[in-house]
């Protein structure tokens, strides 16, 4: 394909992010499946060796989630939920599925799937087919094994459902398109703190997983040479904790003077992954299992170094450690990674989805960059 | 008519287990202090094994138990709060953390919990693990951490199959899982800790605790099938929960059986809480520790009567698991654990069997934030002609509920049941 020129290119990355349904719709109309998926871990090439486009499922601010949280009622996180009144209750702009995977990067992805699981054994509601992923994280050999297991029954799975083995050939293109898809973001990360605002780059994120791949790899190298090297304005912010899977937060912390500058959660800079590059399925495992890691399975001496480092190559001033209701396993590595910022570190619990307490966050980094500073 | 509650005293098997327990710590407490390793687990990490080891442990939740008992929770959680740690999260599972935290005094707990030499947790919900974690980032104490695999399918009515047919019913792909940590977990205790792993001992241990677990099944058959509830279900919680927590000792198998006898001869004596039984009750859902009392209090007001407890029954059905392999059929009995209480449609159908065979008029679901499936769970028992009255709390320690006003609730509700007379 053709790139488009750089302005283009921005345009079209933004509207893949606007409207999550834009490609899946494109898909559509030629006749070939989409694949909504949930977890940072779910191996996309599979899906794209399928000959369907995987899109990763994202909650939207405003929507009415009151049936979904009837059922998915427990702790749960709120952008869960809002996923399951998507699945339920499709609206515009939701990409219509014809299959839906979920893997257990977290516990709202366990109990989304739980919930899907028991809604079809009852007859409660209708929704394409799910599949659960069951991939884990521990560093031993065991967890390997398991995975591997796991990744050759979820290829079996999508050969049955397509009537139709993954070929090599077609794994090997998927490997690649994904793997041109992850070097661009790579570069994005590198250039995003001098050359975007914060919800600029995190609509360019999203769009990756809304795309096809190879196509979201030249659009976003396109887009990245039109990125001019003059830092936005603004207070330089790093944000950890929950994940924001819409700009929303980003747009409300830019508007009042904030620059989100970097991120550790996986819809952003923490979703940045080495290339697979061999492909086989024990690659592709391998690559789930350790190279890819949930934010709650990195171990705590790793997510201090790398904390530490993705804070200071941003540039970033301040920290907000940003936890929605509910998924506060966060606040247990707070203090450690405010004492390896050196910087003043906000922690904010119990935010709304899409949501943000902006006054807290100001009184606790400006009351600690004074206490720092004098 | 005129309902009057018999006083009874405590369960022989209750006192008895109650006074095993303490003789117990202190002998644990005394070779830590000269220097004995032991290890502190969560409920859900296989304990035989240690066992087999001859590895001393605590259970993380029981220490747990004993803190809140206490009243020391507060001034433990101090300990995190002032750390910039979540004091609110999980705090069940944090208070032996927080009190290893704290600074020592001498109004500790039964003298306190001594640093353990490791910890042992599964790494089911993304808190608990990172609180784990703490032991080794604070306090320097190895945390060995057990994955926690799920389930894509799993069959109907896991009660059925559990004791024999584990193979089936979890799925080979996650007992392989648990099975494989168990055999590395072995030669890292073995370092930590210069304890032995004996297969013939596991051996012993499996066949001990499955005979406990019969013994358990037993008792709550007889509960069941009783004509009237012969003894309050709170009394049967400690001479259930403490041999548990000995679980695969001669000691725990005996008092398995004791209590089973024990229950059989109230039974035959035609003994009653309520002489006058009219409504037979299930609880579903955390439990009201701080007011205990409340379970009691419509026996005389209503012939009400609370007839079921998640622990004799877990206790009955969830850990017999027989096989050639002793180490295989532990890990079957830990790798869908919590799937059996809290994961549906194990969890529903298993609430809905056991509420009919326990015939009860009514049950009382208590619904915390972090419950799991509650709409599942009332769904199946009102689909099975049960009655269900919701109750939402805010946490389980009296501050979200008005006990008054719980107990107006209640009392209402059980006076729309069907009555028996
Ligand atoms: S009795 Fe059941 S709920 Fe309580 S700690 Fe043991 S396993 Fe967990
Ligand atoms: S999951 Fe529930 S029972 Fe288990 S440790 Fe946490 S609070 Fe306690």
């Amino acid at each position: 394909m053709e790139s488009p020129a750089p302005r283009q290119a921005a345009a079209e990355l933004r509207a893949a992010h606007d409207d999550r349904g834009l490609h899946a719709r494109r898909r559509a109309a030629q006749g070939r499946p989409v694949v909504g998926y949930f977890g940072c871990d779910t191996p996309v090439e599979l899906i794209t060796a399928a000959g369907a486009l995987p899109v990763r499922l994202a909650g939207r601010a405003g929507r009415d989630t009151s049936s979904a949280r009837t059922y998915l009622d427990g702790a749960v996180d709120p952008q869960a939920v809002n996923i399951l009144a998507a699945i339920l209750t499709p609206q515009d702009h939701d990409p219509v599925l014809d299959m839906i995977v979920i893997t257990h990067d977290c516990d709202a992805s366990l109990q989304l799937f739980y919930t899907l699981r028991e809604l079809r054994r009852i007859g409660a509601e209708t929704f394409p087919p799910v599949h659960f992923v069951d991939l884990l994280h521990l560093p031993g050999e065991p967890t390997r094994r398991h995975n591997l297991g796991r990744i050759r029954r979820f290829a079996d799975q999508l050969a049955a459902w397509r009537g139709r083995a993954i070929d090599a050939a077609e794994l090997a293109e998927a490997v690649a398109d994904h793997d041109a898809a992850r070097a661009a973001r790579t570069e994005l990360r590198r250039r995003r703190a001098d050359a975007l605002s914060g919800s600029e780059a995190l609509r360019w994120y999203a769009a990756a997983t809304a795309m096809p791949a190879r196509q979201y790899a030249d659009t976003l190298t396109a887009a990245l040479a039109g990125a001019a090297g003059d830092r936005p304005a603004g207070r330089p912010l790093f944000v950890s904790g929950s994940t924001h899977d819409t700009a929303e937060v980003y747009d409300v912390l830019e508007d009042d003077g904030w620059l989100v500058v970097g991120e550790d959660h996986d819809w952003g800079d923490g979703g940045d992954q080495p290339l697979v590059g061999v492909p086989t399925l024990e690659a592709l495992t391998d690559h789930y299992t350790r190279a890819v890691l949930p934010t709650i399975a990195r171990p705590p001496h790793r997510m201090a170094r790398d904390f530490s480092e993705a804070v200071r190559g941003s540039g970033a001033q301040y920290v907000l450690t940003y936890c929605r209701q509910y998924d506060d396993a966060h606040r247990w590595g707070h203090p450690a990674r405010a004492a390896a910022a050196g910087v003043p570190a906000a922690l904010l619990r119990e935010q709304p989805y899409s949501d943000i307490d902006l006054p807290q966050l100001s009184s606790q980094l400006l009351s600690q960059e004074a206490r720092m500073t004098r | 008519m005129s309902d009057r509650t018999i006083p009874r005293p405590r369960l022989n098997a209750a006192g008895d287990a109650l006074r095993h327990q303490r003789d117990w710590f202190a002998t644990l407490r005394g070779q830590a202090e000269q220097g004995r390793p032991f290890a502190l687990v969560n409920a859900d990490v296989p304990q035989e094994l240690l066992r087999a080891m001859d590895l001393p442990y605590v259970v993380n939740q029981w220490w747990s138990s004993i803190i809140s008992a206490k009243r020391m929770s507060g001034r433990y959680l101090e300990a995190l709060r002032e750390r910039g740690l979540p004091d609110d999260v999980e705090q069940y599972s944090a208070l032996p953390l927080a009190e290893a935290l704290s600074p020592r005094g001498d109004d500790a707990p039964w003298g306190g919990l001594p640093l353990p030499s490791v910890v042992l947790a599964d790494c089911s919900g993304d808190s608990l693990r990172r609180m784990f974690q703490l032991w080794e980032s604070e306090l320097d104490v190895p945390f060995l951490p057990l994955e926690s695999a799920a389930a894509e399918i799993v069959p109907e009515n896991w009660w059925e199959l559990m004791r024999h047919d584990w193979e089936m019913a979890i799925g080979t792909a996650r007992i392989d899982l648990l099975h494989l940590e168990l055999q590395e977990l072995v030669p890292r205790l073995e370092q930590l800790t210069g304890a032995r792993f004996s297969p013939e001992r596991l051996a012993q241990i499996m066949a001990l605790s499955n005979e406990q677990a019969e013994w358990n099944r037993r008792t709550r058959d007889l509960l069941a099938s009783a004509p009237q509830c012969p003894v309050p279900v709170n009394d049967v919680i400690p001479a259930v929960m403490i041999p548990q927590w000995h679980r695969g000792t001669p000691w725990a198998t005996a008092a398995a059986e004791s209590l089973y006898r024990e229950v059989s001869s109230l039974v035959a004596e035609g003994s009653a809480v309520v002489p006058h039984e009219r409504r037979r009750l299930m609880w579903i859902g955390r439990g009201l520790w701080f007011d205990m009392d409340f379970y009691r209090s419509f026996e005389q007001s209503h012939g009400a009567v609370f007839v079921w407890s998640m622990y004799l029954a877990l206790a009955a059905d969830a850990y017999a698991r027989y096989g050639d392999d002793p180490l295989r059929a532990l890990a079957a009995r830990f790798c869908a654990f919590r799937d059996q209480m809290y994961t549906p449609p194990w969890s529903v159908q298993w609430y809905t069997k056991e509420a009919r065979t326990h015939r009860v008029d009514g049950v009382v679901h208590l619904i915390s934030p972090d419950s799991r499936a509650s709409w599942f769970t009332t769904h199946a028992l009102r689909q099975a002609g049960i009655p269900v009255l919701e109750i939402r709390a805010d946490n389980a320690d009296g501050r979200s509920l008005d006990p008054a006003a719980l107990h107006d609730q209640v009392a209402r509700w059980i006076e729309s049941l069907p009555d028996h007379e």
